[in-house]
């Protein structure tokens, strides 16, 4: 094996295929960048002046990355989880129940708490987001106890706890529809330049601190020691339930802070169907980047690729006009023929 | 029936394991095939077996030429590979097993389970084996799950069973069954290909051998008219030290005290200390419960009673990060199982235990690490690449020195080795002698648990002999030979 991967680097195409294979996101970022220029071409240069195409150029892009910024912080965190050999399938539910709490926290009709405090504006908005923040690690740590406490596998305590958030969101709202202040609607729609970027802000700065975290801390580390090889890891004195429990809390927070994004875009949830699917896009965007669904081996930076391949992807169907319900397939195509480029786990 | 293998060449990549090598076996022989690690055994037999395809040379059986592209094929030709891991479905029924992938059908299509249990009965009965067909393989012993295997193999009607250390995780009564075994098949005259590291055993079963050192045959002959000493010296090419390596004792103060220590199943009653600066063996055979008992003082086993005092303070341990910090070290047996993490480098898998050591706040220092494991590679001689090559780049001694290395780094006081030469080459087994009295000099208590009693003898200075979860008995000194380690690891007592 390793000497034909020798031979292989003589020439160009040799070192490319071996790339291709071995490095996950090279092959992430040639496709991303493949995704980018025919994106580029769609739109064409039908402009009067180099500065209206780049406008227009720009927007699309503003626009694909922020209608993706919140499912995009869900598939780090998911990265993570997939990682340490796990799966968070509860995510589309806790971004409905932490979403549903913030709603009722700063509700200016009938219902709202901190107003029936008396509290109003920016206090107000700092203690929901703490508060929705604090929720949502709650959430997390919850699933990540039972599992790691209780011993019942990811896939069983996500599912449950699927049902569970969305059947208690429904129950509580009963259809009640929280006003949230226009001012809340800031932390999404505050324009820096006339560009609203602010979310696309909040994704980069999350998506440089895991991509810190993984790679530099300890933290990080035993992740991929705990996915790779759960008993050496902890026969190495990896306290494994701790990482479990840390990287399932994170998760639990990182979807309440996409909920708070999703809330202040639109000033509303539809909490019966927000959310629905996140998971299956979540999961899909860190495959994409090169994330090893049996753990043990993910990119943080291929995940933002994925998540990327997939919503410009979306967004290229749409300029061609494919019929809505065929886009689905499309993307399952991407999926599936990205992990087929991809290495193979040996199964020797 | 006689198979000959003329003039095998095979290499893996740059890597000539075989260079020409040529044997013979005829039916009812059983030949040993013995080497170290790396000499090529497996590779050979691989190739008898089907499972690799040889470079240059002949098989033929009874003058005719075969050739064997895959493991059916060769096993059509009369010839079945019996594994280290045994091919048995432990939730199946021992008839089910004797017939996996070849069921017979009823012509309604179901399962003919009739006709599995009274062929599987037959075979029994031919080969004297008394078991009942309905057992399901979970509840056997190992010794009867490779008797299953022989039946299985009997059963496709082989005329030559290759057994690839059958002996390694059987206590002495079950090797006795097993050999029983063999005789029932040279009588049958099947020819049988023994591998192991056993000397003795071969001695004892064994009529002829081979032994293959570096890809090549270097001797064959009757086992009659050689020693263990003999074979020894033919596999390693050198005289073989069994001698203790004597050194100077001086040991401190205790550093392990442990006292009534029971776990639900595996052990019961456990009392010892050691002190530092001394090398404590513990061996038996398996089951005997030392590896739980050590990993229960690790933090990784439960404890349902007893103490544990750790410098004279008494301790308790829920988990393994609370042992290191405590300052003690378990390095696992089987390596790749318990220690190797493949999807990380050399580098961080010399690091996983000092993460936290070093690193301030969460965050690893990296530059600092790395100059602490260049110290230990030097020390323990790791031969190797870049720190950031993969970790199955290495051989098993290096591989084995990583572990051992992450352990160091962690600076124990207290350092437990369960099997620390397993899966390592004779070389590289002399520098982890060499690294543990070394260890011994600086103070560190350290624990050897070893199956090989040979190793023991080596570098202990005391030696705890286990059966069945309890402490048989002690052994220093002369007491500590082989015999008396083999009488109290199979149930006797100390005369």
């Amino acid at each position: 094996m390793e000497t034909e991967l020798v031979t292989t680097n003589k020439n160009f195409f040799g070192w490319f295929r071996t790339k291709w294979t071995e490095d996950p996101l090279f092959s992430t970022g040639i496709a991303f960048l493949i995704m980018v220029i025919l994106q580029t071409l769609v739109l064409g240069f039908d402009y009067d002046s180099v500065g209206s195409w780049f406008q227009s150029w720009s927007n699309n892009w503003i626009n694909i990355l922020r209608n993706n910024a919140s499912t995009g912080i869900v598939a780090l965190g998911m990265t993570l989880v997939i990682m340490t050999g796990g799966i968070d399938l509860a995510v589309g539910s806790t971004l409905v129940i932490t979403g549903a709490f913030g709603m009722i926290l700063l509700d200016t009709g009938t219902k709202g708490i901190l107003v029936g405090m008396g509290l109003t504006g920016i206090p107000a908005f700092i203690i929901s987001i703490i508060l929705v923040v604090l929720f949502g690690y709650l959430l997390g740590s919850l699933i990540g106890l039972t599992i790691t406490k209780g011993n019942v596998p990811p896939f069983i305590v996500t599912l449950g706890a699927m049902m569970i958030f969305r059947s208690l969101t429904q129950h509580f709202m009963q259809g009640y529809n929280p006003k949230v202040p226009m001012e809340f609607l800031e932390i999404a729609s505050f324009r820096i330049g006339n560009y609203m970027i602010m979310p696309i802000i909040y994704w980069a700065i999350i998506a440089y601190i895991l991509y810190y975290v993984s790679k530099r801390t300890v933290f990080g580390r035993q992740i991929i020691a705990v996915g790779s090889n759960e008993k050496a890891a902890r026969l190495s004195g990896v306290h494994v339930e701790k990482v479990k429990l840390r990287v399932y809390a994170l998760m639990g927070l990182l979807v309440s802070v996409a909920a708070l994004i999703q809330v202040s875009r639109i000033g509303s949830m539809d909490f019966s169907n927000a959310g629905r699917g996140m998971e299956m896009d979540a999961i899909a965007a860190a495959v994409v980047g090169g994330t090893s669904m049996s753990g043990g081996r993910g990119f943080i930076i291929g995940t933002v690729f994925g998540m990327l391949i997939i919503a410009v992807m979306n967004n290229l169907l749409n300029l061609f006009g494919v019929p809505p319900f065929l886009r689905e397939a499309f993307k399952g195509v991407i999926v599936i023929g990205a992990v087929l480029l991809q290495r193979k786990e040996k199964t020797s | 029936m006689i198979i000959e293998m003329k003039n095998i060449r095979k290499s893996f990549g740059s890597n000539h394991v075989l260079k020409d090598v040529s044997f013979t076996l005829k039916g009812g022989d059983i030949c040993a095939l013995l080497g170290e690690n790396g000499a090529g055994k497996s590779t050979l037999m691989n190739i008898l077996g089907g499972v690799h395809q040889l470079d240059e040379g002949t098989i033929t059986i009874d003058g005719r030429l075969v050739k064997f592209n895959t493991p059916s094929q060769s096993q059509q030709a009369g010839i079945a590979f019996i594994h280290q891991e045994l091919n048995l479905i432990n939730d199946l029924p021992i008839y089910e097993n004797m017939f996996l992938g070849r069921e017979p059908k009823t012509k309604r299509g179901r399962l003919d389970l009739e006709r599995m249990m009274r062929e599987t009965e037959e075979v029994f009965n031919q080969m004297h084996v008394d078991l009942d067909p309905k057992t399901m393989v979970r509840d056997l012993d190992a010794s009867y799950k490779q008797i299953v295997e022989i039946c299985r193999a009997m059963m496709m009607k082989a005329s030559v069973i290759i057994m690839d250390e059958p002996t390694t995780s059987l206590t002495e009564q079950e090797i006795e069954r097993v050999f029983t075994m063999m005789r029932t098949l040279k009588e049958n005259h099947v020819g049988i290909i023994f591998i192991s590291h056993k000397l003795n055993e071969v001695m004892d079963v064994c009529e002829k051998f081979i032994v293959l050192r570096d890809g090549q045959l270097v001797e064959a002959g009757n086992v009659s008219e050689v020693t263990t000493d003999d074979l020894a010296r033919f596999m390693v090419g050198y005289d073989v030290r069994t001698e203790p390596l004597l050194r100077e004792k001086k040991f401190g103060n205790e550093v392990l005290h442990v006292e009534g220590l029971t776990s639900t199943r595996a052990f019961r009653d456990i009392s010892f200390s050691i002190r530092e600066g001394e090398i404590l063996g513990v061996t038996g055979l398996l089951g005997d419960g030392r590896s739980e008992l050590f990993q229960a003082i690790f933090g990784a086993e439960k404890v349902s009673s007893g103490k544990i005092f750790l410098n004279g303070k008494e301790i308790t341990i829920k988990n393994t990060t609370q042992a290191i910090n405590q300052g003690i070290a378990y390095l696992p047996r089987n390596r790749k199982e318990n220690s190797i993490i493949k999807d990380m480098n050399i580098f961080e898998n010399a690091a996983i235990v000092t993460w936290p050591k070093f690193s301030r706040r969460g965050v690893i220092r990296t530059q600092d690490h790395e100059a602490d494991f260049e110290r230990q590679r030097a020390a323990l001689k790791i031969k190797m690449g870049k720190l950031t090559d993969s970790i199955n780049s290495l051989s098993g001694g290096n591989q084995q020195k990583v572990v051992l290395a992450k352990w160091l780094s962690a600076s124990p006081k207290l350092l437990i080795l369960d099997n620390p030469t397993q899966g390592v080459d004779v070389g590289a087994k002399e520098d982890i002698y060499d690294i543990i009295l070394k260890l011994a000099e600086e103070n560190i208590a350290v624990v050897v648990l070893s199956s090989e009693g040979q190793e023991i003898i080596r570098v202990c200075d005391r030696a705890l002999v286990m059966y069945h979860g309890v402490i048989q008995g002690e052994v220093t000194g002369k007491e500590m030979n082989q015999h008396t380690i083999m009488s109290l690891a199979t149930g006797g007592q100390l005369t």
